[in-house]
């Protein structure tokens, strides 16, 4: 390390800490304090409003199956990759990564155009099976499991390939088949990685906006999320609910943070 | 025998790892399979254990053909260089892992776990993870694990290469005590020699993929097969056209000796309680001489002094010419 001196590491600091404070600090002070600017008032105008009520129950449904989802395929997609060579890995690794880098937007309007029940690729099949999938949960679940499909693979894949095979390769010569190697090797070596992406993933699921807002259909009382109840109060002149419903999102992904992070130095110091 | 291989060829891509090995290891026996890098050595333990499949060739196990075996079923203890603990688990619960697998009563487990860790003297460590523990104490726990499950055979892969040279000759004297107390088949995988010379009651040497030779430390060492075995087993030097071992090679102030050659001694080192000693002949050979300290200092050899040459009655050597070579290389 370079070792600086002082004023230069003050400036650096005061720098780092103004960059954060102006970014995220500052105007997420401001949501907290117009949420309570008149005490608790706007809460309870939201929460007597049925429809918000609905809003944050489909949005947690919503966000637990795509956790649910994106954690056992994002495991079982961290395994296939680090573990295995076979052709188009690399391929597989890049199209993981995709939902990064495209609009959620884009991402609603491509599961529109393969399964809306109409003109869909595949969207007429399963609506004459009696499933429908565009404008109901399981649309909407895709679209939570499309955004946040690299947040639990990129947790787990360093942390698997820092590990290395060795402890499974000793638990299969003690006569553990594939399942025991993978219960009680491999996934007690990982967890920790996969707490953390199932963070993210939450996280990142009860905020999604985009792809939501498209493929739900936005059906007040229905089919509309949290995050887009937050979006309709403020466009009908009602920011104070508004605030109050961003300010439990906000709660619920803080809380989240905090508890892995109380959870996490009991285990590195036992 | 106890493990009887034929055949056995294995190739990564263009690299040829085995080809054709045939070889049987005896019964209860701790053998050593000795070579450089890369020579597949490990290759062929890994076949034997499982974790590798051999592209064509048998793999036989007390009798029974193994090829085909998968490796949890074929019962065999492996020891890996790294150790391949069980991080999250305590030093009990790593050697009973292979008990615990095959859903023994608990009282049976508790027992076992017990005696394996009394056994590699780890008893007091019992509920301390292996992050607490030295790499030696890593190692030691990793046997008892492998032990833990009665395996027909134990292999070792460099089960000392990642530990400092102090614990490692510990660890080798060890092992060889416990292989008399507890006498399961043991095969080892080193790319010391001295190692292998020491502990080991035959070695294997494997090179590029062949077996080069297969004896007993003092069958190799005296009657090596072939230059490339004599060449790995210690060091080597040549004394007009023989090449011997430098240790083998007498020093004397006189020409009293039958076949001396007169050289002048240009480089001389003292290393402990020996002496290395470059002696140039007057062909403009350079030999290398290892003599004991207490030796040298009798004699009162110098850089420049003119002294006679003679390998010692009995000493092993082999000609230098490629072309006197014995057939096997």
């Amino acid at each position: 390390m370079v070792e600086l001196p002082t004023p230069a590491k003050w400036a650096l600091r005061l720098i780092a800490v103004a960059y954060v404070f102006l970014l995220v600090g500052w105007p997420m002070i401001t949501l907290v304090q117009n949420a309570f600017a008149d005490g608790l008032a706007s809460f309870q105008a939201a929460f007597s409003d049925p429809d918000v009520v609905h809003a944050m129950i489909v949005t947690i449904e919503i966000s637990l199956w795509a956790v649910a989802i994106n954690t056992v395929f994002g495991v079982g997609m961290a395994l296939l990759l680090v573990r295995y060579e076979f052709p188009g890995k690399r391929a597989l690794s890049a199209l993981i990564d995709l939902p990064m880098s495209v609009s959620p937007v884009v991402i609603g309007l491509a599961l529109l155009l393969v399964y809306n029940g109409r003109t869909g690729w595949f969207g007429p099949t399963l609506e004459a099976h009696g499933i429908q999938v565009i404008f109901n949960s399981p649309g909407m679940i895709m679209a939570t499991c499309f955004v946040a499909l690299p947040l639990v693979v990129r947790e787990v894949v360093p942390v698997l390939t820092e590990i290395g095979d060795d402890q499974e390769q000793a638990a299969t010569s003690l006569g553990a088949n594939a399942f025991q190697t993978l219960r009680r090797i491999t996934l007690p070596a990982i967890k920790w990685a996969v707490v953390y992406g199932v963070v993210l993933t939450l996280a990142r699921s009860l905020g999604e906006f985009g792809a939501l807002k498209i493929v739900s259909g936005n059906l007040t009382g229905q089919t509309q999320t949290a995050p887009l109840v937050v979006e309709q109060k403020y466009n009908n002149f009602a920011q104070g609910e508004a605030y109050a419903v961003s300010f439990i999102l906000v709660l619920i992904s803080v809380l989240c943070i905090v508890v892995v992070s109380l959870l996490r130095p009991k285990e590195s110091s036992s | 025998m106890s493990i009887d291989i034929s055949h056995v060829n294995k190739r990564f891509g263009d690299f040829v790892a085995l080809d054709d090995v045939n070889v049987s290891l005896p019964t209860g026996q701790l053998t050593a399979l000795l070579g450089p890098s890369g020579g597949g050595k490990s290759t062929l333990l890994r076949i034997i254990a499982g974790l590798e499949r051999a592209d064509t060739g048998t793999i036989t196990i007390e009798g029974v053909d193994a090829t085909r075996t998968a490796p949890q079923k074929r019962n065999v203890g492996f020891v890996f260089q790294h150790y391949a603990v069980f991080k999250h688990m305590t030093v009990a619960k790593n050697v009973a892992f292979g008990l615990e697998i095959r859903n023994r009563p608990k009282a049976e487990i508790a027992d076992r776990v017990d005696e394996l860790l009394k056994l590699v003297h780890l008893s007091q460590f019992a509920h301390r993870l292996p992050s607490q523990l030295s790499g030696g104490q890593r190692q030691r726990m990793a046997l008892a694990r492998a032990l833990a499950i009665q395996p027909k055979v134990l292999l070792l892969d460099e089960p000392f290469g990642a530990l400092d040279a102090k614990v490692r000759k510990e660890l080798r004297e060890w092992l060889r005590r416990l292989h008399d107390e507890v006498p399961v088949t043991t095969v080892f995988v080193t790319h010391d020699q001295e190692e292998a010379l020491e502990v080991a009651d035959e070695i294997v040497v494997i090179n590029e993929g062949r077996i080069e030779q297969v004896g007993t430390p003092d069958q190799l060492y005296d009657e090596p097969a072939n230059d490339f075995v004599m060449d790995f087993l210690g060091e080597v030097t040549q004394l007009g056209t023989v090449r011997l071992r430098p240790h083998d090679i007498e020093i004397a102030l006189n020409p009293d000796l039958a076949g001396s050659t007169a050289a002048d001694i240009l480089r001389l080192t003292r290393v402990g309680f020996e002496v290395r000693l470059v002696a140039g002949t007057e062909d403009g050979q350079e030999v290398s001489v290892v003599t004991t300290r207490t030796h040298a200092r009798a004699l009162g050899l110098e850089e420049g002094m003119r002294v006679w040459i003679t390998p010692t009655s009995g000493a092993t050597a082999v000609p230098a010419m490629k072309s006197l070579l014995s057939p096997a290389s």
